[in-house]
């Protein structure tokens, strides 16, 4: 570590475009999938939204922070820093003014070198940030370098039951799917930081048809996305139409993108940063607002933002049979996936009309360190909402209207940062999460955060720190650890106790457990990592009827089992030269159902070699094994994948997974990516379910991506 | 009221049952929890030494004593006197120390003293305790006297207990228990370790179903990456239970206050706890959370003769 930084130029960038900046520093590309791996424990899964954060991570990327204009807000989004950290930076800022260089950060006091090589591919070190100085906005949309067209096709090889011909089943034609195998998708945009962003994304997916048909709103692909949003002018400090996105104070009733849980990065991550309004470009059909929304700077500490969405959401519609029921028309719930393939999904296509309105507004003392804010959302749906009559929904969201209004506020004193948000929503249920960071001490991290969800507490775009998916019907205590006992290593940990006072599904009575990890991380050189990572995770959950019979002897009421899940993940990776890396990944995990019931595990074993030939050329691999006794036992393992990609797949069964994606630079504006897997089962005569069944042991997809820069 | 006596002796058999961890307690016969500051940390303090509840937590730590101090001890669990714990400790320092430390409590923040410098107890540190668990219609009894000596880097100390069960109606039980203790300074003023076996002879307690005073073997390890953070894990196993893992942190912002926070595993118990430390006296608070069963509280104050030698 002698030659300190300059080490890090060697770094090839691979996607950069060569833009004469006011520093002297090449950004490397940032290890996503290494930053991926950090921020998340481990992949348990497919509910946690991994294209948005991916595609935040690489937002920063392409629009870096400048670290001479950043706010505390916004270096906190890094989710990177911790705050001793940002309050170092600030005041080196303010007493020696702005940073000449991202070497500059060497010399301010927290900052070590791993901590500058995790950010140092999102942030950047300019004199300001004057935007007018370039020309006008159209001169400057033109002229921007960060700009992309996407062009992406995808398809499995295999024919699944779903795109046979139909066959004829007591008289009535089988479902199938009304669409074409392949998966197709088209996306631009051109931002740049604090200025500008203008997109807009078409998806087709596996299964879909291609529609005109303005009626239906089907417009050629069955996902039509698009937005353009201004930031910075003048008082006016951002308006968003189109799609976008919100994140106020912790979450609690708007939230997106970064909603990252618990994870290996046990102290940062807790905190949500106030990001307030974000253009939308992902393709998760479901968890944007559709309409306008603006800030404004009413006073030097006072920015207020109102927004107003409408649009049509997947529901399946259903007519009361009852005279005297409370709705005549209603439905039993959002369907998120997505997917409109069949006749009844194309039924259900935007069937409810959602319309949401409200605002915030929040005070920042001018030192940044105290801010207070009030948010207010309002729902209303065109039918009313009626979750089926179980006992676990007895507290849901009924009815076309939902108010939630919330307060939030953090604040930073010496080494600690309080932070926290409270709401009510209609009905009178309460939600609260209040969190404490605090720098122990140059070596030491700790947090604590208490929540609690009511049962009868609704919000409908909050995501806020929860064990749940949803905030809803939980009390936890969390916390966290890091030391830094020696350079080089680094040992989190954390403790999350949680309880849910009313049923769930699947756990039919009042439940409680936890969930611990504890990750020893050690980085002998700055390009490699060696880490091991134990978690256990304690949450009840209702028995097969099987399992009930068998151990009903001993048990008084058919409480739901404690089912323990405990896993352990071991994971190396180092750049044997700027051209080759190597990574490998072992995740294993057992669970059990209940105290006297067998153990049940999952293995997964995989080699990635990464070798980049020449300038136009970089070639990823990997191999993979993988024994799972069953789905519940599945391994996720993250994937590289072609650019903006996500690839998470379930693993169960035994077996191979093999991949390989090359990607081609074919000429300054043009790169290209191919990108092959497949996976082999073994003692298996089909894969998959349903529609989705797959005869045989192989399935094998291809996937091609297109990037032209203007 | 007599036939209620067996249902009341089973709620509190499940408390025993439930709470079994947090102190493989005072119920139960175990070692129990000494001091409101073990207890913020949820009881992880066998590693911990140089305060007069090393008596109870690990004797070998109150070989570090320096001065002669007396602590009171109390605790409440789940809001039921038939759970109260008090203790009452005494530490003498045997033969005069050759240097004039500052008064040190196993409280103050470490000074950074190069080993060789710092003297202990010329013949050691020795220790008398009396404590009492539980109500009317069951309490257990004990006194005990320890003797913990340091030399270098490594503290040994053991102790003598004589135990009494009374339960009401069935009469009482008296019998001896001895304890070992050891600390190893591993790093001077960073990390420690110690280990503490309980009831080493395993003594019976009655013939019926072979009932033992439980055999506890706890071992864990005292970090202190600056001066102001203190770690503490520790694992516990007593013979006939599930091994129990817990942590604890003391974070000390000024010298005068600490603020504490622990866990337990196999109680899934959480703790937190504040101290003052002034001079010579040093007062702890530290409540325990458990999902099932609600709070308890942890009480102790302390006080040391002779600051100046």
């Amino acid at each position: 570590m002698r030659n300190g930084l300059a080490g890090l130029v060697a770094g090839s960038a691979l996607l950069l475009s060569h833009s004469l900046k006011a520093q002297d520093y090449v950004r490397r590309a940032p290890d996503l999938d290494r930053l991926t791996q950090e921020l998340f424990a481990e992949i348990q899964s497919d509910q946690v939204p991994y294209e948005d954060l991916y595609e935040t991570l690489l937002q920063y990327y392409q629009t870096p922070i400048n670290l001479n204009t950043a706010t505390r807000e916004e270096l906190r989004g890094l989710l990177l820093l911790n705050e001793n950290q940002i309050t170092t930076l600030l005041k080196h800022r303010q007493e020696n003014g702005d940073l000449l260089s991202v070497y500059e950060l060497q010399s301010i006091e927290g900052y070590d070198l791993r901590t500058i090589n995790r950010i140092l591919p999102f942030v950047t070190v300019q004199s300001s940030n004057a935007n007018r100085s370039r020309g006008t906005l159209w001169q400057r949309i033109a002229r921007e370098d960060n700009n992309a067209l996407f062009l992406r096709y995808e398809r499995v090889l295999q024919q699944r039951q779903g795109y046979t011909p139909p066959t004829i089943y007591q008289g009535q034609p089988t479902t199938r799917y009304l669409g074409s195998p392949d998966k197709m998708l088209i996306r631009y945009r051109v931002s740049h930081t604090k200025d500008f962003s203008l997109g807009f994304s078409l998806e087709k997916d596996a299964g879909e048809q291609f529609i005109w048909n303005p009626k239906n709103g089907q417009f050629g692909a069955d996902y039509v996305s698009a937005h353009f949003v201004l930031q910075e002018r003048g008082r006016l400090k951002t308006l968003a139409l189109g799609d976008y996105q919100l994140q106020f104070g912790q979450g609690l009733l708007l939230s997106s993108g970064l909603g990252v849980g618990k994870g290996a990065e046990t102290i940062t991550t807790l905190r949500r940063s106030s990001l307030g309004v974000r253009a939308y470009s992902s393709l998760l059909e479901n968890t944007f607002f559709r309409g306008g929304a603006a800030t404004v700077q009413v006073a030097p500490t006072v920015q207020a933002t109102a927004f107003v969405s409408h649009k049509n959401v997947d529901a399946n519609l259903q007519q009361s049979q009852d005279s005297l029921a409370q709705f005549d028309e209603f439905t039993s719930g959002l369907l998120y996936t997505g997917f409109h393939r069949t006749a009844s999904e194309l039924a259900n296509r935007h069937q409810l009309q959602e319309t949401i309105g409200g605002g915030n507004a929040t005070y920042t003392s001018r030192d940044g360190n105290l801010a207070i804010g009030a948010t207010g959302v309002f729902t209303h749906y065109g039918t009313a909402l009626l979750k089926r009559p179980e006992p676990y929904n007895r507290f849901e969201f009924s009815g076309k209207e939902n108010l939630a209004l919330s307060l939030n506020y953090s604040y930073v004193y010496r080494n600690f940062l309080l932070f926290g948000e409270t709401a009510r929503s209609s009905g009178g249920g309460l939600g609260t999460v209040n969190g404490l960071l605090a720098s122990l001490g140059p070596q030491v991290d700790a947090a604590l955060l208490v929540r609690h969800y009511d049962a009868d507490f609704h919000t409908l775009y909050g995501n806020a720190f929860s064990e749940n998916t949803r905030n809803i019907n939980e009390t936890g205590v969390y916390l966290g650890l890091k030391v830094r006992p020696i350079a080089q290593w680094e040992i989190s940990a954390y403790y999350d106790q949680f309880r849910f006072p009313w049923l769930r599904y699947r756990a039919s009575s009042p439940t409680d457990g936890h969930d611990a990890l504890v990750r020893v991380a050690y980085s002998p050189t700055k390009t490699s990592l060696l880490y091991v990572q134990a978690r256990q995770r304690l949450k009840p959950r209702d028995l097969a009827t099987a399992d009930l019979v068998n151990i009903a002897a001993n048990r008084v009421l058919p409480l739901p089992g404690e089912q323990l899940r405990q896993s352990l993940l071991v994971y190396y990776n180092t750049d044997v030269s700027t051209a080759l890396s190597l990574r490998t990944r072992m995740q294993t995990s057992r669970l059990r159902d209940d105290t006297n019931l067998a153990w049940r595990s999952g293995y997964a074993l995989a080699q990635d070699v990464s070798y980049q030939l020449n300038r136009s050329l970089k070639l990823t691999a990997r191999y993979s094994l993988f024994d799972a006794d069953d789905y519940d036992t599945r391994q996720y393992v993250y994937e590289q994948d072609v650019l903006l990609a996500v690839s998470i797949p379930a693993l169960y069964g035994q077996g191979t997974r093999v991949y390989g994606i090359a990607e081609i630079r074919l000429n300054r504006s043009m790169t290209l990516w191919l990108r092959y897997a497949e996976t082999r089962y073994r003692h298996q005569g089909t894969i998959g379910s349903g529609l989705e069944t797959i005869q045989g042991s192989l399935r094998n997809e291809v996937k091609a991506q297109l990037r032209v820069k203007f | 009221m007599q036939h209620c006596l067996p249902r009341y002796l089973s709620i509190i058999g499940f408390f025993w049952a439930c709470s079994g961890g947090l102190t493989a307690a005072a119920q139960g016969n175990g070692p129990g929890v000494r001091g409101a500051r073990a207890a913020g940390l949820s009881n992880a303090s066998v590693a911990l030494a140089g305060e007069v509840w090393s008596m109870g937590n690990n004797v070998a730590g109150i070989g570090e004593i320096k001065q002669p101090s007396v602590g009171f001890y109390g605790e409440n669990r789940y809001f039921s006197s038939a759970l109260n714990v008090g203790a009452l400790t005494v530490a003498l320092p045997l033969g005069r120390q050759p240097n004039t430390g500052t008064p040190t409590d196993g409280m103050a923040a470490p000074q950074v003293v190069a080993p060789a410098a710092r003297t202990w107890a010329r013949h050691g540190v020795v220790a008398f305790e009396a404590q009492r668990f539980g109500g009317v219609l069951y309490n257990e009894t004990r006194v005990g006297a320890g003797y913990g000596y340091r030399f270098g880097q490594i503290s040994l100390g053991a102790r003598v207990d004589m135990l009494q069960v009374s339960i009401e109606g069935l009469g009482s039980r008296r019998v001896l228990l001895g304890t070992l203790g050891g600390q190893i300074e591993v790093l001077p003023n960073r990390l420690t370790f110690g280990a503490s076996l309980y009831n080493l002879s395993q003594t019976r307690l009655a013939s019926y179903q072979d009932e033992r005073v439980p055999t506890v073997l706890k071992a864990g390890l005292a970090y202190r990456p600056g001066s102001q953070v203190l770690l503490v894990v520790e694992t516990e196993k007593d013979v006939e239970r599930a091994a129990n893992f817990k942590a604890g942190l003391e974070y000390r912002p000024v010298p005068v206050l600490a603020a504490r926070l622990g866990l337990a595993s196999l109680t899934e118990q959480a703790s937190a706890g504040i101290g003052l430390a002034t001079g010579s006296f040093q007062l702890d608070y530290a409540a325990a959370f458990q999902q099932a069963l609600g709070f308890s509280h942890h009480l102790s104050i302390s006080k040391s003769w002779g600051g100046k030698q």
